[in-house]
């Protein structure tokens, strides 16, 4: 005891004077703060310190040498969480070619160049979570980021929140809308029914692959030797996670009764589901989501795309919410991201929810369902200065983000992004006006070669 | 006494099933005491509406209300023209990933004859829904997948205009064609594969090939127009077996029925539009996603834009992240003639929001109005019939507690040809019916 | 004084070498000599009074090169010419270590025609249902036993200064074992230098959404990270079986997997391609969870991440082929600064890590035209890439990283005799290689077949050409040099963009030349024969089988 506090101690002592060194203060001030936990504060500020938000209220003292940025007739809301996009990701999104794919990692492919990273960010957003496609009932695993436009893949992930994985049940696991190009074998399965199955199938094989290391690594911790470990399987190891209760599911599903099948196997395998995506019909059984435990991440306003979506209504965030569910609005969609405030903001009209209630649903509320509600979510000391600064209500359809902050740091400032604008075009013309071949740069105009058939093979 | 029966027959609206619009045919309404925002000038404060008819018979201030009008008490709401989505798949589409419920794209490349008229579908759940955010009408656009251009035929058909209301398309029917569509052959070298879920790349040269057969019989089929035209004023005419495409396209050739054109790269536009004025055609360009840099031109050649939606990606890795919400704002201020529609049927109901985003970045706010309202009419030919709150237009309109782009607003009272239309509609119906299921 | 004790050790050393039976095939015939058509060439070798750039060490600007028996025997500026040694007058030419291509499919068959969609399609390899179907897989091939001696290549590269290559297959995700060649040899075992000097990793899925696993990126690190795994195990429970095999169960059989084992405890270098600096920092981390060491190749953004390279101490070989602008895309496409960026900045990679203190060495990457190479290096030099750096990137550095720097990549006594000699600096675009020598064997660059008639017409000259194919006259230009001896270099543009002349001459009033077209996998030759009068020429150019009359115009000449 007395050991580990010293050890503590002397960790501290060498974390203290970088701590120390790199010190950096904002404040934000003369603002509206919708804290979403504890009320709007007018007129109010936001001390950061080293990226973490040190005071809220209306007297803060500005301590010499912090940066001030003056919010006067502005809005700061915490950063937008967007608990469904598939931006950032190189090389596809869809492990599609097996009903399981559990060892395809989101985290390997995060792909920093994405300019939809900074399209989302400047609509808000701070955080994502970053999901495998849903072409298998049981997909890859996630990578919840930080839109920390600039960082490199590793720069980007939101250290320390819990890991997830993508379930996808109805109509897309079992593919009713694709057809496979001819001569193609169908995928199994080709139904509800099979979708259930893979994934029960799966979750055996995975109790069984977790027995075999929990009595490996019980025989060798007991001195056992000449072990031969199970051999490794990178498909099972994420479904080892779920049952320990390690790594949280995400379940892309539409229709009430796969909701509920969903449920239904989780609790047999005593597992839980963190949330169910898209949830359309969430609203059909929103009681038994409570129950449950599981979290419900909507869209606004879309519906009737396909079948399952066909009993979509706007209202289902308001009904799930009156049923105690957990709910977020997300986007699964790069451009749909750039106004998460505005969709959230359709829950007032559509199920009359409160400011607060509706704007939970895009901030605190997300972060409950990823697990990062400690950092994230809200406007409370102690918690990340992940914030959003509006000129105008954050509901309201002509609001538009000024600054977005991460960790107290300014990734998106409106005005330098429009004063940066000239300088892009410059560059540009510059670079493709290097490239032109030297002839050309001569004279401008080449006469249009004509190309008859063939030509390509000419040498 | 004559207002208890109105809101009596409102709520009786309100209990049916997706319901078609008209009522018993009527009478006369007055809306009165409500802030009445013409669009045919400045915003009348404590005004009044008077309906006949189907038609606006009277609009402003001290006015009287006519005996046996029923009156409905506009205190501290607001009047606008319905909401125009000037292109849409209303009535077209119910379920896009079943293709027995969609009637978008015909088989063939040049399809002048076909008319979205035909097709339209007055039960679609998707026209309630749209009614109920205060879009009144709209046009029925055939062809292409997604915000115009790319994908369809050449020509998928002619495009409709018509009332959310009506229990047949004859009752819905305000023109029936308002333009032909045609989505400008796109040189896209790069393609995906939905059946393969990848991306396939072509040879400019193979895909500019394509194009330039694309153009050319296109033009081949304006100019047998113009000859089949020709023949049928001569007195030969009898004899001259009738062609429903050439006859179709007559009107097009003799710039009597305009071209509505889908293109959104630069490219295209410019190549839209050089082909229109050399063959005399009258234009309309509809997604613009890149117009703002022809917008010159546009405005030289008197082309108006019906914009596809502000909340879209922007086209090119570079452009700057707003540029679609920009783009409205700066063909306005350029002199373009802009309108600003959804290209979609279930989100049809989105369209004051598609408005309202354009205006922090440089539309005025009466613009944006317009741009929903007025200005498709214009642009469309029917804006001596709709698009404002003027004496002898189609009373098509809406009363909201606030300002209509907002999102808490509510649409309190929605008159489609001088009835007044229920905004109950299946979303409705499934939240009332699951917000009783016992605990 | 230091170079001339080593040399003493070295006559020694070779004086040992000659007890030893015949070692190397230049030296075996296995006719008798009274068969043979043409004379065993030399065996000993000494060049004179020529500059000589050891890269190992300073330049010597007036040496002397002893070869025997394959081998380097002797190098400085005082050496005694051995009396059985076949001299060569060095003046006015410069001798450089034999030139390295770090990576190639030299040798190995070429990919069939097509895309890679209907290559599979026609092979109908069945689909991948998993890992478990070591999908692309071919992990124990070895490019040493794949080695075709007719691959037209090997002599092309050699004609322009490259003796040796590092050579393995390109297909699937794990296509297999990396050979260190020789290019020159009469059979396939005679050009290995080493094998196997690394194994190659692709990320590119062979897969898709309907056609088998992987079907993604995330798919292919997937796989890559199980079928390495599977090896570890495997090795376990073959050690564990063999020892004992009595009631156990079989463990199966999996040829795939013993080569990925031993790439771990051997320490292999694993090949893994990454262009953009993401793709570099992914493959980095791929290495650390296969617990491998790893080259990378390809890094042209490598300029953005030369410091987190040098920290990990990875090699790097640097692709040749400098990004250009798609020659078939939309021209009126705009592409994202991003990629603009690139673009330009490609080039200035190899400074980056040269700065950076990363090891890097250069590769050809599918460059049809080996001349092209060297203009590419040369590139880099002009980016800001020192020229003994560029030219360490050509030689000795590629040795380094595929562990043979103990026997090539520089001019010290001791090392495999495969020198290039040029008549000046190997990056000026006007220098000629005027021989080259594999294993000691020394190759001329003159082109068999050539006429040595005297030029009586001059080519210099911006020409015109005009195909006369079977669909319509086709229009190509032609740049063209002709030096004094009838050599021409230049190079001709046409619909596919610009090709380098290879080979090509004039001698009296006619004319020959020739070049290099990438199509897809495929690399194919153009020869031009024809003559001139006046500033017309006419004559035929053969493609393949075809052939197809051709005329020309020089425009531009007064």
């Amino acid at each position: 005891m007395k050991l580990r506090i010293l050890l503590s101690i002397a960790l501290l002592a060498v974390a203290l004077p970088v701590a120390a060194q790199q010190s950096t203060v904002t404040v934000i001030q003369n603002a509206t703060i919708l804290t979403v936990t504890q009320g709007t504060i007018e007129g109010g500020s936001i001390l950061i310190r080293d990226g973490k938000i040190a005071q809220v209220g209306k007297d803060i003292k500005v301590p010499a040498g912090a940066t001030v940025i003056d919010a006067t007739g502005m809005y700061v809301t915490p950063g937008i969480i967007d608990c469904h996009s598939h931006i950032a990701i190189d090389g596809g999104v869809n492990e599609g070619s097996v009903a399981v794919s559990s060892m395809a990692r989101i985290e390997d492919v995060i792909d920093p160049d994405d300019v939809d990273i900074y399209r989302d960010l400047a609509g808000g957003v701070t955080a994502a979570n970053l999901l495998h496609g849903s072409a298998n009932p049981i997909g890859g695993t996630n990578a919840v980021i930080k839109l920390r436009w600039g960082k490199d893949a590793r720069g980007l992930l939101f250290e320390g929140a819990p890991p997830g994985i993508k379930f996808a049940l109805g109509e897309n696991p079992k593919r009713s809308n694709f057809t496979p190009p001819p001569g193609t074998p169908r995928r199994y399965p080709n139904t509800r029914m099979g979708v259930m199955d893979v994934i029960r199938q799966a979750f055996i094989e995975a109790r069984e692959y977790k027995k075999q290391w929990d009595d490996y690594r019980k025989r060798s911790s007991a001195g056992e030797k000449n072990l031969l470990p199970p051999p490794r399987n990178l498909t099972l190891e994420p479904l080892v996670e779920i049952l320990e209760g390690k790594r949280l599911v995400h379940a892309h599903a539409y229709r009430a009764d796969e909701i509920l099948q969903l449920i239904r196997l989780a609790e047999e395998f005593g597992f839980k589901i963190a949330t169910f995506q898209h949830v359309l019909e969430g609203y059909k059984v929103a009681d038994e989501m409570a129950r449950h435990g599981a979290g419900g991440s909507t869209f606004s306003d879309w519906w009737a795309y396909k079948v399952e979506a066909y009993d979509a209504i706007p209202y289902n965030a308001a009904l799930m919410t009156e049923r105690g569910v957990v709910v977020s609005i997300n986007s699964d969609s790069a451009e749909e991201a750039r106004h998460l405030n505005q969709e959230a903001a359709k829950t007032m009209k559509f199920g009359g929810l409160s400011e607060t209630e509706a704007l939970k649903l895009v901030t605190l509320n997300p972060a409950k369902q990823l697990g990062i509600d400690k950092r994230v979510g809200s406007i409370e000391v102690g918690k990340d200065a992940d914030l959003v600064i509006y000129d105008k209500h954050p509901l309201s359809v002509y609001s538009v983000p000024q600054k977005v902050l991460i960790d107290g740091e300014v990734y998106f400032d409106r005005q330098k992004d429009i004063a940066h604008r000239a300088e892009i075009e410059k560059e540009r013309k510059e670079l493709k006006e290097k490239e032109k071949p030297k002839e050309q740069k001569k004279d401008e105009k080449k006469p249009d070669e004509k190309k008859p058939e063939g030509a390509e093979v000419m040498p | 006494m004559k207002r208890a029966t109105f809101l009596a027959s409102v709520a009786l609206l309100a209990g049916a099933l997706a319901a078609p619009a008209h009522a018993q045919k009527a009478v006369v309404y007055a809306l009165t005491g409500a802030k009445i925002y013409t669009l045919a000038g400045p915003p009348i404060e404590n005004g009044t509406v008077i309906i006949r008819d189907g038609k606006i018979a009277a609009v402003g201030t001290g006015i009287e209300v006519p005996a046996g009008a029923e009156v409905i008490d506009a205190k501290g709401l607001q009047v606008y023209p319905g909401l125009f989505d000037s292109y849409s798949r209303l009535g077209l589409t119910e379920i896009g990933q079943v293709s027995a419920t969609v009637d978008l794209n015909e088989l063939n490349q040049y399809n002048p004859h076909l008319n979205a008229y035909s097709a339209i579908h007055p039960a679609s759940e998707h026209i309630p829904v749209a009614r109920a955010n205060g879009i009144t009408h709209a046009v029925s656009a055939p062809g292409g997948g997604g915000f115009g251009g790319g994908g369809g035929a050449v020509i998928p058909g002619q495009a409709t205009l018509i009332n959310l209301s009506g229990w047949t398309v004859e009752e819905m029917d305000i023109r029936k064609s308002v333009g032909l569509v045609l989505n400008w052959p796109s040189m896209q070298t790069t393609t995906f594969d939905l059946s393969t879920f990848e991306t396939r790349q072509r040879p400019f040269a193979e895909v500019k090939k394509e194009y330039e057969e694309r153009v050319g019989k296109l033009e081949e089929w304006l100019d047998a127009a113009r000859q089949y035209a020709q023949a049928m004023v001569s007195p030969a005419a009898s004899t001259i077996e009738r062609d429903q495409k050439l006859e179709a396209l007559v009107p097009v050739v003799k710039g009597e029925l305009p071209v509505i054109v889908n293109a959104n790269q630069e490219r295209d536009i410019r190549n839209a539009l050089e082909f229109c004025q050399k063959q005399k055609l009258r234009m309309i360009l509809a997604g613009g996603g890149e117009a703002w840099k022809v917008k010159d031109e546009l405005k030289k050649a008197g082309v108006p834009v019906i914009l596809r939606p502000v909340q879209t990606l922007p086209m090119q890795e570079d452009d700057p992240y707003d540029r679609p919400n920009t783009t409205p704002g700066e063909l306005n201020q350029a002199g373009v003639k802009i309108a600003i529609a959804t290209f979609d049927s279930s989100d049809s109901r989105t369209l004051p929001y598609e408005a309202g985003n354009a205006v922090p970045f440089g539309l005025p706010w009466e613009e944006a109005i317009k741009a929903i309202t007025l200005y498709p009419a214009q642009i469309l030919g029917v804006g001596d019939q709709l698009g404002s709150i003027e004496v002898g237009k189609r009373a098509n309109l809406i009363v909201t507690d606030g300002d209509p782009l907002e999102f808490k607003t509510q649409v309190r009272y929605l008159f489609i040809g001088g009835q007044p239309t229920s905004m109950e509609n299946r979303h409705h119906q499934l939240y009332e019916k699951y917000r009783a299921r016992p605990k | 004084m230091r170079l001339r004790r080593r040399s003493l050790f070295v006559v020694s050393w070779i004086a040992a070498l000659g007890l030893l039976p015949a070692l190397n095939w230049a030296q075996q015939s296995t006719k008798g000599s009274g068969q043979a058509d043409t004379p065993n060439p030399p065996r000993r070798y000494a060049i004179r009074g020529a500059r000589i750039v050891p890269v190992s060490g300073p330049v010597i600007e007036n040496g002397t090169i002893v070869l025997a028996n394959g081998v380097i025997t002797a190098v400085g500026a005082n050496i005694t010419v051995p009396p059985e040694a076949w001299v060569i007058e060095g003046k006015g030419l410069t001798v450089y270590p034999g030139l390295i291509d770090a990576l190639t499919t030299i040798g190995l068959p070429a990919p069939a025609e097509g895309p890679p969609g209907a290559q599979q399609a026609q092979q109908r390899v069945p689909r991948s249902e998993g890992a478990f179907d070591r999908p692309g897989t071919t992990s124990w091939e070895n490019a040493a036993d794949q080695i075709k001696t007719d691959d037209k290549r090997i002599e092309n590269w050699r004609k322009h200064g490259f003796t040796s290559a590092v050579t393995v297959s390109d297909r699937g995700l794990i296509p297999g074992q990396a050979a260190f060649i020789n290019l020159a040899g009469e059979r396939t075992n005679d050009m290995i230098v080493r094998t196997p000097v690394g194994l190659r990793l692709n990320l590119r899925a062979t897969g898709g959404f309907f056609t088998g696993y992987p079907g993604s990126l995330m798919g292919v690190l997937a796989y890559h990270k199980q079928v390495f795994a599977d090896a570890e195990w495997s090795d376990k429970v073959w050690a564990m079986y063999s020892a004992n095999p009595k009631g156990m169960e079989r463990p199966a059989y999996d040829r795939s997997l013993p080569p990925l084992h031993s790439a771990v405890v051997n320490r292999w270098p694993v090949l893994i391609p990454a262009t953009w600096a993401k793709e570099i920092q992914r493959a980095l981390q791929l290495c650390q969870d296969l617990n491998v060491n790893a080259i990378i190749f390809g890094a042209h953004q490598g300029y953005a991440v030369a410091d987190a390279l040098a920290a990990r101490r990875v090699p790097v070989l640097v692709s040749l082929k400098w990004p250009e602008r798609e020659r078939e895309g939309d021209p009126d496409a705009e592409e994202p600064l991003r990629v603009l960026r690139m673009r330009a900045r490609a080039p200035s990679t190899p400074a980056a890590l040269q700065k950076a203190g990363v090891k890097f060495a250069f590769y050809s990457d599918g460059i049809a035209n080996p001349k092209d190479v060297l203009k590419n290096a040369k590139k880099a030099i002009d980016a800001g890439l020192p020229a003994d750096a560029a030219l360490r990137a050509l030689t000795l550095n590629a040795a380094e990283i595929f562990g043979v720097a103990d026997r090539l990549g520089s001019v010290e006594p001791g090392k495999i005799a495969n020198l290039v000699v040029t008549d000046g600096d190997l990056f000026e675009e006007k220098t000629k290689v005027k021989m080259v020598f594999v294993d000691g064997r020394k190759f001329e660059a003159h082109e068999p077949g050539r006429p040595q008639e005297k030029p009586v017409i001059n080519l210099t000259g911006k020409w015109k050409l005009t195909i006369n194919a079977p669909q319509g006259p086709e229009e190509r230009t032609a740049d063209l040099t002709m030096a004094e001896d009838g050599t021409l270099s230049g190079s001709v543009t046409g619909p596919r963009g610009t090709a380098s002349i290879t080979s090509g001459w004039v001698s009296g009033n006619k004319f020959s030349f020739t070049v290099s077209i990438t199509m897809g996998p495929r690399t194919l030759e153009a020869t031009y024969n024809g003559t001139m009068e006046g500033n017309k020429m006419t004559g035929s150019v053969s493609f393949g089988p075809a052939t197809i009359d051709f005329t020309g115009t020089r425009p531009d000449a007064n």
